[in-house]
């Protein structure tokens, strides 16, 4: 297969172009299937092609501004293929960061032209780092890697054939907490993938329950071991990616809130949060994310609380703006089909997932906490 | 709800970790065909939660966490956007204090990290040898202090981000809107690499205090302090007179160098070192490490090592400034403001007390931050006022055994001439040229 590796082609103008094209044309289209439960892997194949999911990696550039744009002028189209992009995207960027050459190579390049497909598994991980839960996959040392089980409750973007990062905690022979690692979890007929409960929107991310009883990990598919440097490393970089989703999700709710300005415009004045309020907002804002994505690996504190606080203002704004375009938009924005509707959903689904708007003010508030010494250590 | 009846103690109830469902062995589970009353232990292994599907392994018991505690004693109705406050220190206090004396009825909201307790933080470095406790020197909790002056108070919250153009304060709990906002976040001890947040204490606020005092509360112990400017040197004398013992580390030759002039500074060493505080010239310490569950060792670039119990790290305080940088506003060691309405950069925004700089220069003193509070108070409410007279404020050092004063500010090329040394009494003044800089009395 000749290398799919890009980066001459996927220009930051072409990169743009192609992706606005796609989105203003079949993922519109899809943009209702989606949300009721069809999985657009055709239409993130040529976003994949189109290097939407493939510019923020080291070797595409690191241009996380792009591809936040990239995922932004998706979202506006459709909200849950916005957040599959952010799914593989944070996959790739797992794999690369990894440094393991039997992830780093074409299979790789493959990931990030999006021909073949990954997810993330991070949710439970990154609440347990953040002291907010414990982690649901136990791993045991066995000869050449880890044997892994536990079950997830959903992980997005996956399926047989697919993959995605997921960690697990070592236990030693007593039983106790070694340390945690972090490894590429292949669907390749081992794990059980169990139906979800069904949600209110974004169906079509195919989200599935996994079950992993006695699952061989090896050396060719360690991401990280031990696991807590990298994850120091990648963490703002993969919360900054999602304010890719909130940024469209909020721009599709202004452009459309405009779109019908020439019809309802003369009751619509009466309303809060217009479009031109919220444009100026989304303008700064959008400004603030730009600004943060020109240095994703700045691994201060202070450089993570500006992240954490920027991924939380636009969960607060793409809710906001969503529901002032429903508002807008009235009775015809109420039908279950209509775009204003299902942004409603891709908004609240923007402030919940993980790091939920919740999640971020705990972990500003717990960075922002003065170190003292442990008195019971001092005394 | 059905009563046990097995012998088996109460109704347990046991949580999925993956999801948050609760099975409650009083309830059962009728999806499963679990009737009321059955107990966990007695559900078939195979059984899975019927929200995720995760296996009843992956269920833990359960008690009900306790709650957080209440962000705020105090949340009278919200009345429009308001003056906001950043900061629950003297500088916060007492711009309340001052706005409250001048207008009964604008909304005042005040966001503090800590629970806003009002207490004089000078104390901080005198109150050991006192024996003062920590609930003796808070005078009033934050929340009866904000019921007091009718504010919201908002305690346990961190100022996050600033939006100057649209008047909007970005808070750990939230957006808060303002009309306008006052700064008065203070400074807060500096960490050097060498000396870990999470071995050597930084006394700074009463939280650090307290925790510094339950350390020292099981008896005499051995105590590192690095750093001998005005906290180190008063925090060695509070240490030594409480009984413990004390090892002042300093860079320099003598303490409180370069502020003070030899013979000062001299008397200041020779009169600690009479205390029984043992004191390090031209030390500096390069690491802190944990030797013992009670025992530290300090590590000092000339080779040496020094074990005890308590390292308190003074080594000079910082003003925060990521919050104000990143809205944009003039920042010169400090949040730059006018010098007479304490105006920032940024419109509707004013800074006070230890976080605000003037002339480049940040002021860490008590005294003028009450007539900052009242410029700020008048200002803002556009009352007529004079506005605020920035003066050198009286440095006193707290060291019982060498009352030190300096009126005026030393410059560092400055001709210091004694005028009277004796065993009682050291008076001495700096010169400038022709300029008298500085008078210092000890």
């Amino acid at each position: 297969m000749p290398n799919p590796s890009m980066t001459g082609q996927w220009t930051d103008q072409a990169v743009l172009a192609d992706t606005a094209s796609i989105a203003a044309g079949e993922l519109q289209r899809a943009a209702t299937a989606t949300d009721g439960g069809r999985y657009p892997l055709d239409i993130l194949g040529a976003l994949g092609r189109a290097g939407a999911m493939g510019v923020h990696l080291d070797r595409h550039g690191t241009r996380f501004g792009l591809a936040i744009a990239a995922m932004e002028a998706s979202s506006r189209a459709c909200g849950a293929t916005g957040f599959l992009m952010w799914c593989q995207d944070v996959c790739g960027l797992y794999m690369e960061q990894s440094g393991n050459p039997a992830l780093i190579g074409a299979a790789l390049d493959r990931h990030a032209a999006g021909q073949s497909f990954g997810g993330t598994a991070m949710s439970n991980p990154m609440k347990t780092f953040a002291g907010i839960e414990k982690m649901l996959l136990r791993a045991r040392r066995v000869p050449g890697g880890y044997s892994v089980s536990g079950a997830l409750p959903w992980v997005s973007h996956i399926a047989p054939g697919q993959y995605c990062g997921a960690v697990a905690t070592v236990l030693d022979g007593n039983g106790d907490r070694s340390h945690d690692v972090m490894f590429l979890l292949r669907f390749d007929g081992r794990a059980t993938l169990r139906q979800c409960p069904h949600f209110s929107g974004m169906e079509g991310t195919s989200t599935w329950g996994v079950q992993l009883d006695e699952f061989f990990v090896g050396a060719d598919d360690m991401i990280a071991d031990p696991v807590q440097p990298f994850v120091k490393r990648i963490r703002a970089a993969f919360i900054l990616l999602q304010t890719g989703m909130g940024l469209g999700v909020a721009g599709g709710s202004i452009d459309a809130m405009a779109g019908i300005e020439d019809q309802l415009g003369h009751v619509n004045q009466f309303l809060c949060d217009r479009p031109d309020e919220l444009d100026g907002e989304f303008a700064e804002l959008r400004a603030r994310v730009m600004r943060l994505a020109g240095s994703p690996y700045d691994g201060s504190t202070d450089y993570l609380i500006e992240v954490l606080d920027a991924r939380a203002e636009v969960a607060e704004f793409s809710l906001r703006a969503a529901q002032s375009s429903l508002l807008h938009h009235g009775a015809r924005g109420y039908l279950t089909a209509a775009a204003p509707q299902r942004r409603m959903r891709e908004a609240q689904f923007v402030a919940i997932v993980t790091p939920a708007i919740k999640h971020l003010r705990w972990e500003i508030a717990r960075l922002s906490r003065e170190i003292l010494p442990q008195m019971d250590a001092a005394a | 709800m059905i009563e046990p009846t097995d012998g088996r103690g109460a109704w347990l109830q046991f949580l999925c970790r993956a999801c948050g469902l609760i099975y409650d062995e009083a309830l059962g589970d009728e999806d499963s065909g679990l009737p009321p009353g059955t107990r966990f232990a007695d559900i078939s292994d195979d059984w899975v939660c019927p929200l995720c599907g995760v296996t009843k392994a992956d269920f833990e018991p359960y008690t009900p966490q306790q709650r957080a505690p209440a962000a705020s004693g105090t949340i009278p109705a919200q009345r429009g956007a308001g003056i906001v406050i950043v900061g629950a220190g003297l500088a916060g206090w007492s711009t309340a204090a001052a706005i409250r004396a001048l207008d009964g009825s604008v909304p005042i909201t005040m966001v503090t990290a800590c629970a806003g307790d009002v207490y004089n933080k000078p104390e901080l470095s005198v109150a050991l040898a006192r024996g003062v406790s920590p609930e003796a020197m808070r005078r009033e909790t934050g929340a009866a202090a904000a019921e007091r002056l009718g504010i919201r108070l908002r305690s346990e919250t961190v100022a996050v981000s600033l939006q100057p153009t649209r008047h909007v304060l970005r808070t750990s709990r939230g957006p808060l809107p303002y009309t306008n906002l006052v700064l008065a976040q203070g400074s807060r001890p500096a960490v050097l690499p060498g000396l870990p947040a999470d071995l050597c204490w930084r006394i700074n606020n009463l939280g650090a205090w307290t925790g510094l005092h339950r350390a020292l509360s099981s008896g005499p112990r051995s105590v590192a302090i690095v750093g001998a400017g005005m906290v180190g040197c008063e925090l060695a004398e509070d240490l030594a007179r409480a009984g413990h013992r004390v090892t002042l580390l300093s860079a320099t030759a003598r303490p409180l160098q370069p502020l003070l002039p030899t013979p000062a500074a001299q008397r200041l060493a020779g009169n600690l070192a009479t205390l029984g505080i043992e004191f390090r010239a031209n030390t500096v310490v390069t690491d802190v490490v944990r030797i013992a569950p009670d025992a530290l060792e300090l590590r000092t670039a000339d080779g040496a090592t020094l074990a005890v119990g308590v390292v308190v790290s003074a080594v000079g305080l910082v003003t925060e400034d990521r919050m104000v940088r990143s809205a944009g506003l003039d920042f010169r060691h400090g949040i730059v403001v006018d010098p007479t309405t304490l105006r920032t950069s940024a419109a509707d925004v004013y800074a006070l007390g230890d976080c605000a700089s003037i002339g480049g220069v940040a002021c860490r003193f008590i005294e003028p931050i009450a007539r900052q509070a009242e410029a700020i108070a008048h200002d803002l409410l556009g009352r007529t006022h004079a506005g605020y007279v920035h003066a050198a404020p009286v440095i006193r050092l707290k060291t019982k055994s060498t009352p030190l004063v300096i009126h005026g500010i030393p410059t560092p090329n400055g001709d210091w001439r004694t005028l009277e040394d004796t065993a009682e009494r050291l008076r001495m003044e700096q010169w400038d040229g022709n300029v008298l800089q500085a008078r210092l009395a000890a």
